[in-house]
């Protein structure tokens, strides 16, 4: 007989309407319900945006007020990019997007991979103290960071000469590893470590999370078809996870290349504003920030920030095709 | 073979215990660091064990940062502000998306999620301009009138409802001729609470530790957000180092303790969002 | 007759009012400042209300950078501006350049009525390149060398040798060094520093002179590095930056037997840095005859501020009281800028924890000798680019001709807008 849901004629009329409906929706609902964020971006997102590329094209020395802008066209951008110490910067950027950047993800997947598989009632605790890190103020561990690595008094130089002058029978066997005298690591040759050891130790835990979500998706049975062919642990882990965890990784490196790029309050903390020595801890965005406020040149500070974004964008694309599957 | 893989396995658990160690490490050594002067911050070796001048440090902090309760305050009101904002404009977007088709709906999606490449400091400059033209410098409302939607989280938002609702709940009532918005919020929000406590810890906590949009709004130390108030102890020739670590510990005690209670709630929340429906 | 008695009555009515009024009149001024600068301004707020009853005066501070910044961002948008702003030595350059803050040698401030009673080398640095007076100095920082007398005396070395010229500078340095161990000076850098700033031409400024010709391609900057290298090779510095941790150790040990700075480094080390060595240490002057300034405060009226003519008042009542200047040295050591001020029983008195030295009247005597510097709007870019030269020279061997000559096109590419 007719089934439960088609009751007699009366329906059709109503039944076209009532699928276009159940399709799509309320035509109008959909774009009251998004507005929020198209509004609140349009004021406070999108007219700065377009100013910031206005500025850039004009020359502009802040404290003469508003009126004293001048159209100097690419002028800013040739300058910026000729300009010695925006190479540099982005080289620290660089330096550091590498030194932080790599261990962030080397170290997370095996340790997703080892909790995953090795963890079960201390879980949570575990995961939880790897993400502590991630929630806490940059500027408030930034600055007690800069105590703990104080070359005299630091506890990281306490660590590390202590090992390095560990001796067994009249050798000190870790010195090749270990340093055996204090680090000055406001020296530029060692700025960028500590730097990149402290963005590292924040987002190691996060990163760990996200893979960690992203492995409970692989099958089961992929692994037990692999066991059942012989894999060992190793090739497990190989064969099968790490293929299945390239979305993941390709989100999560995403958001490092675009979190790096855009590095600012760990070295603006620990170099306390200026830089370091020799400018070895000024990223990108710190020589934004200078450009304006020290140099006194918004106009070039937004080309800078331009460029940099352009940067973002082109690396995240270069990811996207090397790494990417799904959009993110 | 077992005997090789426990070896194997307590190498592992030790570096983990260790990496433990050093996650931890910064955050004992500030704790240690807010109950002893600042000589006995910077001695050879560094002190382990907790001093006995919290009070002082905790004095000495009042003493440069004559605002801070008022700072803490005001970083509790701007964070719960745009939290709540968040969850609320986030999750009526992600519904959007969702389980809607309409015209557009593809790209205006994608341009949402580019904005998610926009540096912050690329409008850092005309946004200070802008809050100063329009009387909001200095205003809490700089801080949360911009970031009461993020695109981060309308993703989030949608990839929840998307792998969690079934589109037939929706479509069942729609058909018995709910409105758009009751659906919304009978049948959406109280199958999307998971969603709510992680998106709301995110936010919260991005919220609470943001540093650079406070630093272009706020000239006044009276209005300043607890990140600002820490970096203005830095500023001084003398770095009460004692202080500064009172300081900074009091910053992360709200941030911890949120995270003690929702730990397992956030982690299952970020660890189950990849899991399609 | 009643229309006359009505507006007799009227207009005394209005009269009346209108004093009333104006009488009542309060307005209030914002002062913007920053540590420890707001210290004196707080401490003369209530001596300026007590002799201008309708003048309510409220302090804005932020920390020294954020301070700058916000005034630069204001400057910049034309709003939330103060009506008296603080700007420091560092920024007074670009500030006084820019065109946002008043002439105050132009009517109605009329500023040249008193100027002459300020320290000379004051002026110059406020006052922008079209002879505009920008900003009125409140205080100084007159340059001083402080030491361990009884380092010294244990490496047997006096007073005279160290400051008679710089290589007997850095023979001492060496003596101290062998005989007790300990540094001459915190960090290299700081002989450069001096050095740049002593022998200049008339109408030169540290790295630009007045058309802007860029200055460091020369033998001031060349002998500059050339000392500061021989200091760094002979092992005498202790390579710390100023204010950090090791830095204040250091002092507080005596691991670094002295230190050049603003006469104001007297205060900080009595009070927190090295308070056990009371009596121990003792200022000089700078060695080979070197006059130099660090710091210095000013205060300026932004072009758009609401209350200037009140603001004129306590910038007038700042800088031109004795009792105000005078407080700011008891406040927080800080220079006067006033003349007349500096002419007190309180600069003839002894400083017990400089070994009863009269140490104010020799600082007293170094301010009236410092030259005047011209200021420039790149000076600070210039700053960062020969300290990093500098950086190469003491740390890999750089040549020092090679090096400023490359300094010298970085400028040029930097000051790149006149």
């Amino acid at each position: 007989m007719n089934s439960i849901t088609s009751p007699s004629v009366p329906r059709k009329a109503s039944a076209k309407k009532g699928n276009f409906w159940l399709r799509k929706g309320n035509k109008i609902a959909p774009y009251f319900f998004i507005s929020p964020f198209f509004i609140i971006f349009g004021v406070f997102g999108l007219f700065p945006l377009l100013f910031s590329l206005y500025l850039s094209f004009h020359y502009w020395e802040p404290a003469a007020g508003l009126a004293a802008m001048e159209w100097v066209g690419l002028e800013n951008y040739i300058f910026a990019l000729q300009d010695d110490w925006f190479q540099k910067s982005i080289f620290n950027t660089a330096e550091i997007a590498l030194k932080s950047g790599i261990p962030q993800h080397a170290l997370a997947i095996p340790l997703a991979f080892f909790i995953h598989t090795s963890f079960t009632r201390m879980r949570n605790t575990v995961i939880g103290i790897y993400f502590v890190p991630y929630i806490t103020s940059t500027v408030a561990i930034s600055l007690v960071f800069t105590t703990l690595f104080s070359r005299d008094f630091g506890m990281v130089n306490q660590v590390l000469t202590s090992l390095g002058n560990f001796t067994i029978a009249d050798m000190k066997v870790l010195s090749w590893l270990f340093p055996t005298e204090n680090l000055d690591w406001q020296r530029p040759e060692y700025t960028k470590d500590m730097i990149s050891f402290v963005v590292f130790w924040r987002y190691v835990g996060w990163n760990t999370v996200l893979y960690l979500s992203a492995l409970q998706t692989i099958p089961k049975d992929l692994y037990e078809a692999a066991i059942i062919d012989g894999a060992n642990r190793y090739q497990q882990f190989r064969y099968v996870t790490l293929p299945m965890l390239k979305p993941m990784a390709f989100f999560a490196v995403t958001l490092t290349i675009i979190g790096n790029l855009q590095l600012f309050e760990e070295p603006f903390i620990i170099t306390g504003g200026t830089g370091g020595i020799d400018q070895a801890g000024k990223t990108a965005a710190m020589h934004m920030f200078i450009t304006a406020f020290v140099e006194s040149d918004f106009g070039t500070a937004s080309a800078i920030s331009w460029i940099l974004f352009m940067l973002i964008a082109g690396l995240t694309w270069l990811n996207h095709k090397l790494l990417g599957g799904s959009n993110n | 073979m077992k005997i090789a893989i426990k070896k194997d396995q307590l190498v592992a658990y030790i570096i983990v215990a260790l990496g433990g160690v050093i996650m931890l490490a910064p955050f004992y050594f500030m704790f240690i660091f807010s109950s002893h002067s600042n000589s006995g911050i910077l001695s050879i070796p560094p002190p382990i064990f907790f001093g006995e001048f919290l009070v002082e440090n905790f004095k000495t902090l009042i003493d440069f940062l004559p605002y801070f309760w008022h700072n803490i305050s005001l970083s509790l009101y701007v964070a719960i502000a745009v939290t709540f904002l968040n969850l609320l404009f986030c999750s009526l977007a992600g519904y959007a998306f969702a389980m809607f088709d309409f015209k557009g709906k593809n790209f205006l999606f994608v341009g949402i999620m580019a904005t998610m490449l926009l540096p912050p400091f690329l409008g850092m400059i005309p946004t200070a301009m802008i809050m100063s033209q329009i009387g909001w410098m200095n205003d809490s409302k700089a801080l949360i009138v911009p970031a009461a939607c993020g695109a981060m989280g309308i993703f989030m938002m949608r990839q929840f409802i998307v792998s969690s609702i079934p589109k037939e709940l929706v479509e069942a009532a729609r058909m018995d001729g709910c409105k758009e918005f009751k659906i919304y919020y009978r049948i959406i929000v109280p199958l999307i609470t998971p969603a709510f406590g992680t998106l709301g810890l995110i936010t919260f906590i991005g919220t609470w530790n943001n540093f650079m949009g406070p630093l272009v709004v706020m000239n006044d130390m009276k209005m300043f957000t607890v990140p600002l108030a820490l970096r203005a102890l830095q500023g001084t020739g003398q770095v009460p180092w004692g202080a500064v670590a009172v300081g900074a510990a009091i910053a992360v005690l709200p941030l911890l303790f949120l995270f003690v209670l929702a730990s397992r709630r956030l982690i299952d929340g970020l660890t189950a969002g990849a899991v399609k429906g | 007759m009643i229309t006359f008695k009505k507006t007799a009555v009227s207009s005394l009515l209005c009269t009346a009012l209108l004093s009333g009024a104006a009488y009542a009149e309060q307005v209030e001024i914002t002062v913007s400042s920053f540590p420890n600068f707001n210290q004196v301004a707080e401490a003369a707020v209530p001596l300026f209300e007590a002799k201008y009853p309708n003048i309510k005066v409220k302090i804005v501070s932020m920390a020294y950078g954020d301070h700058h910044n916000a005034m630069t961002t204001a400057l910049a948008t034309g709003a939330s501006l103060p009506d008296v702003m603080s700007v420091e030595a560092g920024y007074i350059g670009r500030f006084a350049q820019s065109g946002g803050l008043e002439d105050l040698n132009a009517a109605p401030f009329n500023a040249g009525e008193f100027t002459a009673q300020i320290v000379p080398f004051t002026l110059p640095q406020a006052t922008s390149s079209n002879g505009a007076l920008r900003a009125i100095p409140a205080d100084i920082g007159p340059g001083a060398m402080f030491y361990r007398q009884d380092t010294l005396k244990a490496a047997g070395v006096s007073e005279a040798e160290l400051i008679k010229d710089w290589d007997s500078f850095i023979d001492a340095g060496v003596k101290i060094k062998e005989k007790t161990g300990n540094y001459l000076i915190s960090n290299a850098v700081d002989i450069k520093n001096i050095y740049i700033r002593s022998n200049l031409k008339e109408g030169e400024g540290l790295y630009f002179d007045k058309d802007h010709n860029i200055l460091v391609n020369s033998p001031r900057f060349k002998e500059a590095f050339r000392l500061a290298k021989q200091a760094r090779v002979a092992g005498i510095d202790a390579r710390v930056g100023a204010w950090s941790a090791e830095w204040t150790e250091g002092l507080k040990r005596g691991t670094i037997s002295s230190q050049m700075m603003g006469a104001w480094l007297g205060g900080h080390l009595q009070d927190w840095i090295a308070t056990d060595s009371a009596g121990l240490w003792r200022t000089s002057h700078l060695p080979n005859n070197a006059f130099a300034s660090w710091g210095g405060s000013f205060y300026a009226i932004p072009a758009k501020a609401k209350n200037k003519a009140e603001a004129w008042e306590f910038i007038k009542f700042m800088t031109t009281t004795r009792e105000i200047q005078l407080l700011g040295m008891t406040e927080v050591n800080a220079f006067p800028a006033l003349i007349e001020a500096q002419d007190d029983p309180f600069f003839e008195e002894e400083i017990a924890y400089l070994g009863n030295q009269k140490a104010r009247i020799q600082w007293k005597e170094a301010s009236v000798k410092i030259p005047t510097v011209a200021m420039d709007r790149y000076d600070e870019a210039a700053r960062q680019i020969v300290d990093d030269a500098l950086e190469k020279v003491l740390e890999h061997d750089a040549d020092i001709n090679t090096v400023l000559a490359e300094a010298e096109k970085q400028i040029k590419r930097k000051a790149r807008r006149r």
